[in-house]
Parts: structure tokens; C-alpha cells; sequence
């Protein structure tokens, strides 16, 4: 298990900390999905759990045992897929793989290379220098680097970014993949539709504090009824007056031929649907249900722009 | 569009301040550096330079000889016991010799049988200063002598067209532990050490390429420590720099000869001192270059600053004109240049038949310079990582 406790962390001269009393864990077989808008400290976090930045304060442990003592038995227990191409482009595939299959040992390198080549699919392309691979091959480089070292947990850190819908859809079973093999996996994206179809887990920071963590479908079901309706004959000012004491009724634009209210634990969205009707409503679609990821996403972070 | 698009270009030019720096500043202090090191290049100062005399001679006209020397080049260090050795590993810069009956030789009308002046110089002595101080006491000599045959001659004398020959009259030569120095035994340890040092901005390429590309982080992950990242870099340097010294030397040894020129010559020099001296200017180059890696953050910056530093350091450190040749200010800075320190440590081995005790204080300067390099570019390291 690797255990995260109360880790802070401010940078030099930086006038809030970047990580402030952020706890989690993580089995090993079990994706976790680490979300935050940008800012919020994912990067730190992983720069911590990869061994790159020390902790100022908590501790991160791996089955109990300290990760610094860890790292000094099996420095690769933790392996990171970086949100750059973090290989040597002037360098061919197997070339990268043998660079940075053999930092921390050169037990099977050959066989280890092969597995990894095959696990991205990248055999075809072995002798290939990096640098004239398509940006889906180098993601699945990228990848196949970090599973070199057999990893307990390995971190992956936006690992689709710039791909194709196909690579993205190979590099997503990968993971599945990964951790059906029995590897802790740690995914942060942008992207929450990737999260939601693999992560076991999610946990979703921002501004470094840990704002909710839990299985997928708890933090849904934890997510507030949502009705999403059009209608006709009312404007704006009226369904707001309308609809104040059923809900929130979230901003949107002009643009949007839908509204979404959240709906307060004791109303249902027949009465709120009853309440537009009787104030003159013509409602032409209604649907009802729990916000998805994005939408629970964009309520605990706010909707204000980041830095 | 054009006028949007070059404000574009302005913007994004007045956001890059080390391009900027690179751009403006460097050449601004190149030009001054430069200007002031080859300041006297065209007229090398040779009236500053440490000079002894011998006077087998010791009459009238030698001594007459010997004042007309000072008036024009200062006066002469006491001669020291050993000077020869003192000549050779440039203490002194050069020495006169007058011979003995070098009076009477001048005296005479007709040209001597043998040389009466010799001039011997240190080896390392550039090769313009040399052929300056050739020149001028050819002239003092021709000068003495034609007004001692006006004044002692009848008029209607008949003299050899040869006897107010010089040439015969002045024998140059240079001090040397091996083979007669060449210009090419002068250059070859200049551009060595100046290719040497240009490792500076291939690793600072590489370096910051690592960085931009994420692949740094990857080897921090794996348990490489920042000091492993930078010492690992230094051994596969090593060997480009001892594969530029091979092929440097090579060039001078085998390639000049077939295009005409003077072979350089290795010949009786200590071999144990010319390592020393390589691998001293090796660790220091890639060292230094190791600390520009850790401070500079692109490509951009690097590739403008790292070969500007380098012209600098050169130009300063007597590799593109030698030091003496410089304004007193300027020596004094060249003392600061590590180039300077790599030049003269080499010069000792090449020219002056130097062994490990005379290039120590080189060495040591170029070792030291290395260690801090190395340290503060560990500092550096650590603070950008974190």
C-alpha cells in the first residue's frame, strides 16, 4: 500500500503552500485518478511520490516502510511517466529503453526491453530515433520507459495528451492493463471522461488541499441531483425567482438551449418541474440524475478560471 | 498584418532578457575586451619586457651597444646564475649576447666571420615580438657600426657590399628544451585549448535539452542524485577533449607538414606533464561548463552565450594575442582567465620543456576552478529541482 500522510509543501519565496495537508493511499492494482484544475498541486505531488522533490513536511510510505528507505532498496519501486516526452530524441526506441532500462540495474535488460517494446506495441518501430515518432508512438514510448524497471506503482502524469482517439484508446487499455498486472497505477488528466472509464478511485485537489476523495461511483453518488430542462414562455429572471427555493439554478449562457438546477436534498424535480408549469413554463425536454465526473469536478473546484 | 506581426516579434524579444543580454551586452563588453587585448598587436610593446645581457666584449662599443638597447627597451635584469634555464621557462624573455671583439669586429670593414650578437629568447615568445626584437637590434647594430666606419674610415675606403650586411652580424635563436620552436608549436596549444573549452556549450545544449525534455526528471526518479547527473557527464567529456588534444596534435604533427608547413615537435618533452596538463584543462572546461548548464534555461541562451563566453575567456586569457603583447591592465586580467592558465600550462610542456613541478601551479588553478564550478553548480541543481 502506498500511504500519503499530511504532506505540505510551499515552494521558495511562494506566498501559499503548493501542498497542504494532502492524505491518500493507494493498493497496489487499483488506478487512482489525482485530479485538479491547473495549480493545484497534482505536479508537486508527483514530483514527491517520484523522489524528485523532498518532503518538507508528512510522509509518503510503501507498506509501511518509509519511501526514502524504499527508494534506497529499489529506486524504480516508483516509476514516473513525466507530461514531457522524457526520452532522448536523437536516441532510436531501443536505445532510449537501454539508457534508462540500465540506470538502476542491467539485470535482464534484454528481456525487460522486449516486454516493454511489446506491452506499447513499439516492436515495429525499435530502431526508429525517437524524435521522427508520431506523437501517439511517443506517448507509448514515454510509457513503455516507465514500465522498464517492473514498478510497484508507476505515475502517470497526463500520459494522453496530443494523441489520436486510436492511441488514446491503446494507451488507456495499457493502463488497464498495468494494473490488472498488479501495478498501483496514479493518473492525472485533464480529461475526466478517461478518468471516470478506468480509475478505481479519485482523489481531487486544488489549490494543494484535498477537497474529495473516494471511489468513482461514492464521490457520484455524493454529487447532488441534477435537472437539466428547456423551456419556453419564461425568461431568465422569472426561472430564477421561480426555481430559488428548489435549488441552484447554474449560470448559463445565451447560447445554451438547456439549464441545470441542483436541487436541494428535500425537493424533487417533479415539484420543480410543476412550479415552472404553474408560473407559465412550457417545458419542451427534462431529464433528471447525479452529476457526472466533470460536473462534480467543476462544482468542488469553482468555475473561475486558474492560474 | 506586417505591422501586428513585427509587433508580435518585439514583444516576444523584449520578454526574452538573457537573448536580450546576449544580444546587446556580450558584444559591448567583446569589443571593449577585444579593443583593449589587441590594443598593441600591431605594434607589440617589446619595450616592457624582462631582458638581460652578457658582455663578453666589454669595451667601449659594447657598452655604447648596451645603452642604446636601454633607452629603447628598458633596463636589463641582473643576469641570473642559472639563466638558461631562466630563458627557458620564460622568466626572462630574452638575452644578449655580445660576443667577445665585438668592438673591434664592428670596427673593421670588413663583415666578421662569425656572429657577434646573438639574441636568444624565451620559447614561448611570440612570434611577432620575436621578429620585432630581431628587426630592432639589426637596426641598432647596423647604426653603431656605420657610424664607427664613418668616423674611423678614410673616404675613399672601398668596402664589401656585404659588410653592412646585418644578417651576418646578428644571430637570433630561441631557447628550447626539444627542437627549435615554430609558429606551429606556438598555435597548436592556443586552439587546443581553445577547442578544449567549447565543450562548454555542448554540454549546456545537452544539458538543458535533458531538462526541457523531461528526461532529468526521469533519471531523478530512478535514484540518480543531482551530483551522479553532473559527474557522469564529466568522463564521456574527458574523452572528447583527449580525442580533440590526439587530433589537434595529430594536425600539427602530420597534416601542416604535407601543407607546407613546420611539423610540431613533441620531441624531449615530458609526457607525464602534457597529460596532467589535458586532463587539469578537461576537468576545469567541463566543469565550468557544467555550472553555464545548471544557470542557463534554453537552447536559445545557450547557443548564444556559451560560444560568446568562450571568444572571451580567449580573447582575454592570451589565446587570440599573446598576454604581453596587452595593455598592463589587461595582463592583470588575464591572470583571472582560466584559458590563460590552460595556455601557459601548455606552453611550459611544448616550448619550455616543462615537467610536472612547472606546470603545478597551472594545474592547480584549473583543478581548483573545477571544484567550485562543480559545487556551485550542485547548489544551482538543487535549488532548480526544488
Amino acid at each position: 500500500m502506498l500511504r500519503l500522510s499530511d504532506i505540505h509543501f510551499r515552494y521558495p519565496k511562494a506566498s501559499k503552500p503548493a501542498i497542504a495537508g494532502v492524505s491518500f493511499e493507494l493498493a497496489r492494482g487499483e488506478i487512482l485518478g489525482l485530479l485538479g484544475p491547473n495549480g493545484a498541486g497534482k505536479t508537486t505531488l508527483i514530483s514527491h511520490l517520484a523522489g524528485i522533490s523532498p518532503l518538507q513536511q508528512g510522509s509518503i510510505s510503501v507498506n509501511g516502510e518509509p519511501l526514502a528507505q524504499v527508494r534506497n532498496k529499489n529506486p524504480a519501486c516508483i516509476a514516473l511517466a513525466p507530461q514531457e516526452y522524457a526520452f532522448y530524441p536523437s536516441l532510436s526506441v531501443r536505445e532510449n529503453l537501454q539508457c534508462f532500462g540500465s540506470i538502476t540495474t542491467t539485470k535482464n535488460l534484454s528481456a525487460r526491453i522486449t516486454r516493454a517494446l511489446v506491452f506499447a506495441q513499439l516492436e515495429q518501430f525499435n530502431q526508429q530515433q525517437a524524435q521522427t515518432l508520431s506523437g501517439g508512438l511517443k506517448r507509448r514510448l514515454n510509457l513503455a520507459i516507465a514500465t522498464l524497471s517492473d514498478p510497484e506503482y508507476i505515475l502517470l502524469d497526463e500520459p494522453t495528451v496530443g494523441v489520436d482517439p486510436q492511441s488514446r484508446a491503446f494507451l488507456l487499455e495499457a493502463v488497464q492493463q498495468l494494473a490488472a498486472s498488479g501495478v498501483g497505477v496514479i493518473y492525472t488528466s485533464h480529461y475526466m471522461e478517461e478518468v471516470e472509464a478506468l480509475a478505481n478511485r479519485v482523489v481531487i485537489i486544488d489549490q494543494g488541499k484535498l477537497l474529495r476523495q473516494g471511489s468513482l461511483d461514492d464521490l457520484l453518488a455524493q454529487g447532488q441531483a441534477v435537472l437539466t430542462f428547456a423551456q419556453i414562455g419564461l425568461n431568465s429572471e422569472v426561472v430564477q425567482r421561480v426555481l430559488g427555493t428548489y435549488g441552484e439554478l447554474l449560470a448559463s449562457t445565451s447560447m445554451q438551449l438547456t439549464q441545470q438546477l441542483l436541487l436541494n436534498s428535500q425537493c424533487t424535480p417533479s415539484q420543480a418541474l410543476v412550479a415552472l408549469e404553474q408560473a407559465g413554463a412550457q417545458i419542451t425536454h427534462a431529464e433528471f440524475g447525479r452529476f457526472n465526473l466533470e460536473q462534480l469536478f467543476m462544482q468542488l473546484t469553482q468555475r473561475s478560471l486558474r492560474d | 498584418m506586417l505591422l501586428a506581426l513585427v509587433r508580435k516579434e518585439l514583444l516576444v524579444l523584449s520578454r526574452d532578457i538573457h537573448g536580450l543580454a546576449a544580444l546587446f551586452v556580450l558584444p559591448v563588453i567583446f569589443i571593449i575586451v577585444m579593443s583593449m587585448a589587441l590594443k598593441d598587436v600591431y605594434s607589440p610593446h617589446v619595450d616592457n619586457l624582462a631582458w638581460s645581457v652578457i658582455d663578453k666584449d666589454k669595451s667601449a662599443i659594447s657598452s655604447t651597444l648596451i645603452e642604446r638597447w636601454e633607452k629603447g627597451n628598458g633596463t636589463p635584469m641582473g643576469l641570473p646564475l642559472d639563466w638558461q634555464r631562466a630563458l627557458r621557462e620564460g622568466q626572462l624573455k630574452y638575452v644578449i649576447q655580445i660576443e667577445a671583439d665585438t668592438g673591434n669586429a664592428l670596427a673593421h670593414p670588413e663583415k666578421p666571420d662569425h656572429p657577434v650578437i646573438v639574441l636568444l629568447t624565451e620559447p614561448g615568445l611570440d612570434m611577432g615580438v620575436f621578429s620585432s626584437l630581431r628587426a630592432q637590434i639589426q637596426a641598432t647594430v647596423t647604426k653603431l657600426r656605420v657610424e664607427i666606419l664613418l668616423s674611423h674610415l678614410p673616404a675613399d675606403a672601398q668596402l664589401d657590399s656585404d659588410a653592412l650586411n646585418t644578417h651576418y652580424w646578428v644571430n637570433t635563436e630561441r631557447a628550447s628544451a626539444g627542437s627549435r620552436p615554430t609558429s606551429v608549436q606556438h598555435n597548436v596549444p592556443a586552439w587546443l585549448v581553445f577547442g578544449m573549452f567549447f565543450v562548454v556549450t555542448t554540454i549546456a545544449g545537452l544539458f538543458v535539452e535533458e531538462r526541457q525534455y523531461g528526461a532529468l526528471n526521469r533519471l531523478l526518479s530512478l535514484g540518480a542524485s543531482p551530483l551522479m547527473l553532473l559527474v557522469a557527464k564529466i568522463l564521456p567529456f574527458m574523452l572528447i577533449n583527449c580525442l580533440q588534444a590526439m587530433l589537434m596534435l595529430g594536425v600539427g604533427i602530420y597534416i601542416i607538414p604535407l601543407l607546407g608547413g613546420d611539423a610540431l615537435s613533441l620531441a624531449g618533452i615530458n609526457y607525464l606533464a602534457l597529460l596532467a596538463m589535458l586532463l587539469s584543462i578537461s576537468i576545469a572546461a567541463i566543469s565550468l561548463a557544467l555550472l553555464i548548464a545548471t544557470i542557463l534555461r534554453s537552447q536559445a541562451q545557450v547557443s548564444a552565450i556559451g560560444p560568446m563566453l568562450n571568444i572571451l575567456m580567449a580573447a582575454i586569457g592570451g589565446i587570440m594575442v599573446p598576454t604581453f603583447v596587452m595593455p598592463p591592465a589587461m595582463q592583470q586580467l588575464a591572470h583571472f582567465s582560466p584559458m590563460n592558465w590552460a595556455l601557459e600550462g601548455l606552453l611550459d610542456v611544448l616550448l619550455r620543456g616543462g615537467d610536472l613541478a612547472s606546470i603545478s601551479i597551472e594545474a592547480a588553478h584549473l583543478l581548483l576552478l573545477a571544484v567550485i564550478a562543480i559545487v556551485l553548480a550542485y547548489l544551482m541543481f538543487r535549488i532548480r529541482k526544488s
